[in-house]
C-alpha cells in the first residue's frame, strides 16, 4: 500500500508541473484557462492524496472544495465575463518573451525551485509528502510570476495570479497538513472574491481604455 | 518630556470573563450589519446615518476593549482564536477612531461628489456598503490571534479597498485598483508563504494540534525553541510580504497611485489606518524572530528599508506635482520612520515606533481631508494650480497648515515628540550614521513638503491661475467637513504637549509585548 501511496504522490506531482507547462505553452486566453483548470483537478487529487495519507477529514473537504471553486466556478466565471471583450485582446499576440524562450526559463525556474528547497529547508526532517510537492510547489509561483511579468494581457496577469495562488495552497497543505479547515476556506473565498473584482476591474478596464495592454497603462506618474 | 509610569501591572494571561469574548463579537458584527443595511436601503440619507451611527458604536465597543486591555489583562475569546492585548488595542483605537471622522466627512465630501454629478447614487451606496466592511476587516486584523485568520483578513482589506479605489470610474483610478490589486496580492502571496513556514517550525519545535499550530501566542512563547535557519528565511517572505502591503520601499509602486485615486475620505483609511493594520503584522513576526534568531538581523532589514522608505519619499515629495500623490509619499516616509525605531530598539525606540503609529494616524487623515475639501474648492489636485487658500478658504486653511507643519515634525506638533524620541534612542543605541541619515532625510522631506505647502497656503489667489473656475469669495464648504478635520488637529496640538495617562500605559504596555515580556 506504502508504494502505491508514494506512486500516486510523485504522479500527482509531476501532474501538476506538466499543467503548468500546459499555461507557459499557450498564446489564447481560453487556452490559460482550461490549463488552469486541469492543473486545479490535479490540485485538488494531490490534496485527497494528502487527506489518505494523513487521515485528516478536513483536508478531504478542503479537496472537494478546491475542486468546485478552482476547476469549475472560478473558470467559468473567467469565461463567462471576458465573454464580452473583443476575441483580439484576449489573444497574448506578441508577449514580451517568446513562447519558447518562456518554456526554457520556466523549466530553469522548476530546477532553481528544486535547488531552493533543497537548501533552505535542509535542516528540516520533511516527510514524503513534503519532499514531492514543496518543491512543486515554489515552482508553481516561480512559472505564475513569471507568467505576470511576462506576457502583455491583463487577463494573463489573473491567471498568473491563479497559478500563483494555487502554488501557495499547494505548499500551504504539504507542509502543514492542512493547518485548519477555516483557513483554508478563507483562502479559497479571499481567491473566489479576488477573481470577481479582477472580472469587474478588467470589464471596466475593456471599456474604458478599449485594450487590455498593460503598456498602455501608464498614465499614474509624477514627471 | 514625559514621565513614564512606574507599572507594577502584571498580566493575567487565561480564559477570561466572556463578556469581552461578546464585545469582541459585537464589534465586528456593527460594521457588518450596517453594510448589510446599507445595501438593502438604497437610500442616500440612510446610508450615511447607518454608517455615522455603526461608526459611533464600534468607537464605544473599541473603548470598552481598550479599558480592559488598560487594566492588565490580554482578552481572548473563542479558544484563542481571537485574542487583544496592548499591542493589538493600540492600533485598533486608530481604527475605530479613524473609520469614525471618516464616516462624518464622507457625508459632506461623498455629498458633494453627488451633487457634482461626479457619482450617482447607486456609487453612494456601494461607496458606504464597502466602507463598512472595509472598517470590519481592518478590525480583525488586530483581533486575530491566528496568523492564519490575520492574513485573511489582511487580503480581504486589499479586495474591498480595490473596489472603493475604482468608485470612481475614470482611467487613473482603474488603472490605480489594478496595479494595487496585482501588486499587493503577489506581495501577500510571499507573505504567506513566510507564515506557512513560521508556524511549520512552531509546530516541529512543539507538536501540538492542527489549530493552534498557528497561533501568534504559542509561536512567541516558545520563539527560542523554533529552527533558527527556517525562521530567517520565513522572517524574510513576511517582510517582504506584508512591506509591500505597509509601502515600505522598494514595495511602495502601487501606494502613491492607489492612495492619489481614491475618494478622499478612503485615503484618509488608507494611508491612516490600512498601513498600521500591515506595520502590525510586521512587528508581530518582528517579535517572533528576534526571539528565534537574536535582534540584530531582524533590526538591521528594520533599519535599511526605513532609510531606503525615506530616501525613496524625499526625492519622490520633491517631483510631486499632485497634492495627494505628495501626501501619499509622505506615508511612505512614515512607515520608514516607523520601521527605523523599531530597528534600533530598546524600550525608548518602540515606545517612539508605537507612538508614531498613532500620530500619523491623525496627522495623515487632517492632510487627506483637508486636501480633498481644498481639491473640491479648486477643482483640480495639482498644486501648482492651488493658491491662496488661506483667503479663499480661512478654517480649511488654518488647518490644512497645522496639519502640513505636523506632519513634516515641525514643534510643537504630535509627530515632532515620536520622531524626536526615535531619533534619540537611534544614538543612544549607537547607530549613528543610520541616526544621522535619517536626521539629513527628515531635513530633506521637510523642505520638499513645506516649498509646496507654503504657496498654496499663503500666495496670491489670482497671480497663477489659468483657470476658469478659480473660485470666488470666501467659503469653506460646511461645518461638515470642517468638524471632522478639527476633531483631528485639536488631537495633532494636545498629543504634542501632553499624553493622556492610559495612552502612555497602553504604549508601555505594548511595548512589553513587542520586547518579549509575558
Amino acid at each position: 500500500l506504502t508504494t502505491i501511496l508514494s506512486e500516486l504522490i510523485a504522479l500527482s506531482a509531476a501532474g501538476l508541473l506538466v499543467a503548468t507547462f500546459g499555461v507557459v505553452v499557450r498564446r489564447s486566453f481560453i487556452g490559460w484557462v482550461s490549463a488552469y483548470r486541469y492543473q486545479s483537478i490535479v490540485l485538488a487529487a494531490s490534496t485527497a492524496v494528502v487527506g489518505y495519507s494523513t487521515g485528516f477529514w478536513d483536508i478531504y473537504a478542503a479537496a472537494v472544495l478546491t475542486f468546485v471553486v478552482k476547476a469549475e466556478v472560478i473558470p467559468r466565471l473567467l469565461v463567462r465575463v471576458t465573454s464580452g471583450v473583443e476575441g483580439g485582446l484576449k489573444m497574448e499576440a506578441n508577449p514580451y518573451v517568446s513562447i519558447r524562450l518562456s518554456v526554457l526559463i520556466s523549466a530553469l525556474l522548476v530546477a532553481l525551485s528544486y535547488g531552493l528547497v533543497g537548501q533552505v529547508l535542509a535542516s528540516a526532517s520533511l516527510d514524503a509528502l513534503a519532499q514531492a510537492y514543496l518543491p512543486v510547489s515554489v515552482s508553481l509561483f516561480f512559472i505564475g510570476l513569471f507568467a505576470m511579468v511576462s506576457r502583455r494581457t491583463a487577463l494573463n496577469q489573473v491567471v498568473g495570479l491563479l497559478i500563483i495562488e494555487n502554488g501557495l495552497f499547494l505548499f500551504t497543505t504539504a507542509l502543514t497538513h492542512g493547518v485548519s479547515l477555516i483557513i483554508e476556506v478563507g483562502i479559497l473565498a479571499d481567491a473566489l472574491v479576488g477573481v470577481a473584482i479582477s472580472a469587474i476591474l478588467l470589464t471596466r478596464m475593456s471599456q474604458t481604455f478599449d485594450t487590455m495592454d498593460m503598456g498602455s497603462l501608464e498614465k499614474l506618474k509624477d514627471d | 518630556l514625559m514621565v513614564m509610569p512606574g507599572l507594577q501591572m502584571e498580566s493575567v494571561l487565561g480564559t477570561l470573563p466572556s463578556a469581552s469574548g461578546t464585545l469582541m463579537l459585537t464589534v465586528l458584527l456593527t460594521p457588518a450589519a450596517a453594510a448589510a443595511f446599507v445595501a438593502l436601503t438604497r437610500r442616500k440619507r440612510l446610508a450615511e446615518a447607518a454608517t455615522l451611527l455603526s461608526a459611533f458604536l464600534v468607537v464605544l465597543q473599541v473603548a470598552g476593549l481598550v479599558a480592559g486591555v488598560i487594566a492588565g489583562t490580554r482578552l481572548s475569546a473563542f479558544g484563542d482564536f481571537l485574542s487583544l492585548d496592548a499591542l493589538g488595542a493600540l492600533v485598533m483605537i486608530p481604527i475605530a477612531g479613524v473609520g469614525f471622522v471618516a464616516a462624518l466627512y464622507s457625508i459632506n465630501y461623498m455629498g458633494r461628489q453627488y451633487e457634482r454629478g461626479v457619482i450617482d447614487r447607486r456609487h453612494i451606496i456601494r461607496y458606504y456598503a464597502g466602507f463598512n466592511v472595509f472598517v470590519l476587516t481592518m478590525m480583525v486584523v488586530p483581533l486575530a490571534n491566528n496568523t492564519g485568520l490575520m492574513w485573511v483578513a489582511i487580503e480581504a482589506t486589499t479586495l474591498v479597498s480595490v473596489l472603493l479605489i475604482m468608485l470612481y470610474t475614470t482611467e487613473g483610478a482603474i488603472e490605480a485598483a489594478w496595479k494595487y490589486l496585482i501588486v499587493a496580492t503577489v506581495g501577500l502571496s510571499l507573505a504567506l508563504f513566510g507564515i506557512v513556514l513560521f508556524s511549520y517550525a512552531y509546530s516541529n519545535a512543539s507538536p501540538s494540534t492542527a489549530d493552534s499550530a498557528m497561533n501568534w501566542t504559542g509561536m512567541a512563547a516558545d520563539a527560542r525553541m523554533l529552527d533558527p535557519a527556517i525562521v530567517k528565511v520565513a522572517y524574510v517572505f513576511v517582510i517582504v510580504g506584508l512591506g509591500t502591503k505597509a509601502g515600505i520601499a522598494p514595495m511602495h509602486t502601487w501606494l502613491p497611485d492607489a492612495h492619489g485615486e481614491a475618494p478622499s475620505p478612503v485615503s484618509a483609511l488608507l494611508s491612516g489606518v490600512l498601513l498600521n493594520c500591515a506595520i502590525y503584522g510586521v512587528l508581530r513576526f518582528n517579535i517572533i524572530a528576534s526571539g528565534t534568531l537574536g535582534p540584530s538581523f531582524p533590526s538591521e532589514m528594520l533599519i535599511g528599508l526605513g532609510l531606503l522608505s525615506m530616501g525613496i519619499a524625499a526625492a519622490s515629495v520633491y517631483f510631486a506635482k499632485d497634492m495627494k500623490r505628495m501626501l501619499a509619499y509622505s506615508s511612505v516616509e512614515h512607515m520608514g520612520i516607523i520601521s527605523l525605531a523599531v530597528g534600533f530598539g530598546g524600550f525608548v525606540g518602540l515606545f517612539a515606533a508605537l507612538f508614531h503609529i498613532v500620530n500619523h494616524a491623525i496627522a495623515k487623515p487632517l492632510m487627506f481631508f483637508a486636501s480633498g475639501t481644498v481639491s473640491q474648492r479648486y477643482e483640480t489636485k495639482t498644486m501648482s494650480e492651488i493658491r491662496g487658500i488661506i483667503k479663499v478658504m480661512p478654517v480649511t486653511g488654518a488647518l490644512f497648515l497645522v496639519g502640513g507643519f505636523a506632519i513634516v515634525g515641525m514643534p510643537p506638533f504630535n509627530i515632532f515628540v515620536s520622531e524626536f524620541l526615535a531619533l534619540s534612542s537611534g544614538f543612544a543605541g549607537g547607530q549613528f550614521i543610520a541616526a544621522s541619515m535619517m536626521i539629513l532625510l527628515l531635513v530633506l522631506v521637510f523642505a520638499g513638503f513645506i516649498r509646496k505647502l507654503i504657496p498654496m497656503i499663503f500666495g496670491n489667489p489670482r497671480s497663477n491661475s489659468a483657470q476658469p473656475s478659480y473660485p470666488e469669495g470666501k467659503d469653506d464648504m460646511g461645518r461638515l467637513a470642517i468638524l471632522p478635520m478639527a476633531i483631528l488637529a485639536v488631537l495633532v496640538v494636545v498629543l504634542g504637549f501632553y499624553m493622556p495617562q492610559p495612552l502612555q500605559t497602553l504604549i508601555h504596555d505594548a511595548v512589553q509585548v513587542v520586547q518579549g515580556a509575558p
